[in-house]
């Protein structure tokens, strides 16, 4: 394998990089995400959207709730071919997979235990109702939010912390 | 799971896996291609997600750990990374905030009332993203990576948040209208809000590395 | 003598197979070495960078597509 040997090929596809480099990139497309779309970036909006697709299609009716008047209720009505969050989100999970194929390194890997089965099933619902009440996740409230220099971004970041580390204690005691 | 001798390590014969990345790499393109009639912005987006994605990845950038590691094994470097990010990104949005502020259009950005909705579902996102292994863009970007433990996280994340989606008139009602929404800049100016928030920013910075080298003896 | 010591990691996601690493190491004599068996690929990064902020000797060795052996020898 030729490519593989290459110092281009291991310092851009196959060694990690720096966690600095990755923030600086981060920054710098989270801002241009800013520029083209006119909101920063965001990730957990769109799971909302997603689960309130799949219950129309199931039957229910998102759109007589709150949360759907105004803008998302628009969001809502167009359907999900036309929403660009959810192009964006798919794209980091390929962007992820193309990664980690380039860098001959994916494979599936199985859940070991019950622990993770739990801990997967509570950590999903518990991030999901807080993004939705706290205007976002690590990425719309606290990333995004401090650097739009809202006071909810600073207060996210100190009970997210806190959150954090009830959450590590929890995770040493029953889910290791 | 103890050996008092060498274990001699075998080798799995390995699949190249490179071919199969340039192939997706390909496909990428075709779909940058075939999407800008869902929308103008699509093929934009669409790329910028991929190299997020990637760019998470290659970094192993982790916002869980940034919040996590200080707390469990005395780590900050992941802490400073997201400080630093923090810092870059506040450059750009407030050019583009003045920019908005200058033309005399409503300020952009995230901005979002502070107050107790913010305090329990930043504390539940928190537990949540640590017991889980990963918070929201960690948990797409091990779906990608192949990790089944995401997979089922990500399908009670998109429930949780259809069931916050409709609390939500609760915490509006209740919380959201009556916290205290706050830019920086309305309250003290803009040359003073940078001020204050880099200074936030290089504080927080010196104090996890402080912590990160405190464990060192 | 020297032993070899391993810590099976396969299927642990973060940060589960830092934190037994760091218990395991408190655990063995020096002189001993680790081999930490992981495939989260973020443990890569954060095990070595560990173990190096120790002191300890660290080598990682990808045993196959996205599995790795994480050697740490106890150094001091």
């Amino acid at each position: 394998m030729q490519i593989k040997d290459s110092p281009y090929y291991k310092s851009f596809l196959k060694n990690p990089w720096s966690y600095v480099a990755g923030a600086v990139i981060l920054a710098i497309l989270n801002t241009a995400i800013f520029t083209i779309t006119g909101s920063p970036w965001g990730v957990t909006s769109t799971f909302a959207m997603w689960g309130a697709w799949m219950f129309k299609a199931l039957g229910g009716h998102p759109e007589t709730w709150v949360y759907f008047q105004g803008k998302s209720g628009e969001t809502l009505a167009k359907g999900i071919a036309a929403h660009t969050g959810t192009f964006m989100n798919l794209g980091i999970i390929v962007g992820a997979l193309l990664a980690s194929l380039l860098a001959s390194e994916f494979r599936i890997k199985k859940i070991k235990n019950m622990k993770q089965v739990a801990a997967a099933i509570i950590g999903g619902l518990l991030m999901g109702y807080g993004a939705r009440i706290s205007f976002g996740c690590n990425i719309g409230a606290l990333f995004s939010g401090i650097a739009s220099m809202s006071l909810h971004g600073w207060q996210y970041l100190i009970f997210i912390f806190l959150g954090a580390w009830a959450g590590s204690k929890m995770l040493v005691k029953f889910f290791m | 799971m103890e050996s008092t001798k060498n274990v001699s390590r075998k080798r799995k014969k390995r699949v190249n896996q490179i071919p199969f990345g340039v192939a997706l790499l390909v496909g990428v393109i075709i779909i940058g291609y075939l999407i800008k009639d869902l929308g103008p912005k699509h093929p934009m987006t669409w790329m910028f997600g991929i190299l997020l994605g990637f760019t998470l990845r290659n970094s192993r950038f982790c916002f869980t750990a940034s919040l996590r590691d200080p707390i469990l094994t005395g780590g900050t470097n992941l802490s400073k990374a997201v400080i630093v990010a923090i810092t870059v990104a506040t450059i750009g949005f407030s050019a583009i905030q003045y920019g908005a502020f200058l033309k005399g259009d409503p300020i952009p950005g995230n901005i979002n009332p502070a107050g107790i909705h913010i305090a329990v579902g930043a504390f539940m996102f928190g537990i949540g993203m640590v017991i889980a292994g990963g918070c929201a863009s960690g948990t797409i970007m091990r779906v990608g990576e192949g990790f089944v433990m995401q997979w089922l996280s990500l399908v009670f994340f998109i429930l949780g948040s259809l069931w916050g989606a409709k609390d939500y008139g609760f915490w509006k009602s209740n919380f959201m209208d009556k916290g205290l929404e706050l830019f920086l800049p309305d309250a003290i100016g803009w040359f003073p809000s940078l001020i204050v928030q880099f200074g936030l920013l290089l504080g927080l910075f010196i104090l996890a590395d402080w912590f990160g080298n405190r464990s060192k003896n | 003598m020297a032993k070899e010591v391993r810590l099976d990691c396969l299927g642990e996601a973060c940060p589960v197979p830092l934190i037994k690493t760091q218990k395991k190491m408190a655990n063995v004599a020096v002189g001993d070495t680790l081999i930490v068996e992981v495939d989260h690929s973020c443990a890569i990064k954060n095990v070595p960078e560990w173990a190096r902020k120790e002191g300890f000797n660290c080598e990682v060795d990808e045993v196959d597509d996205g599995q790795w052996e994480i050697i740490i020898e106890k150094t001091k």
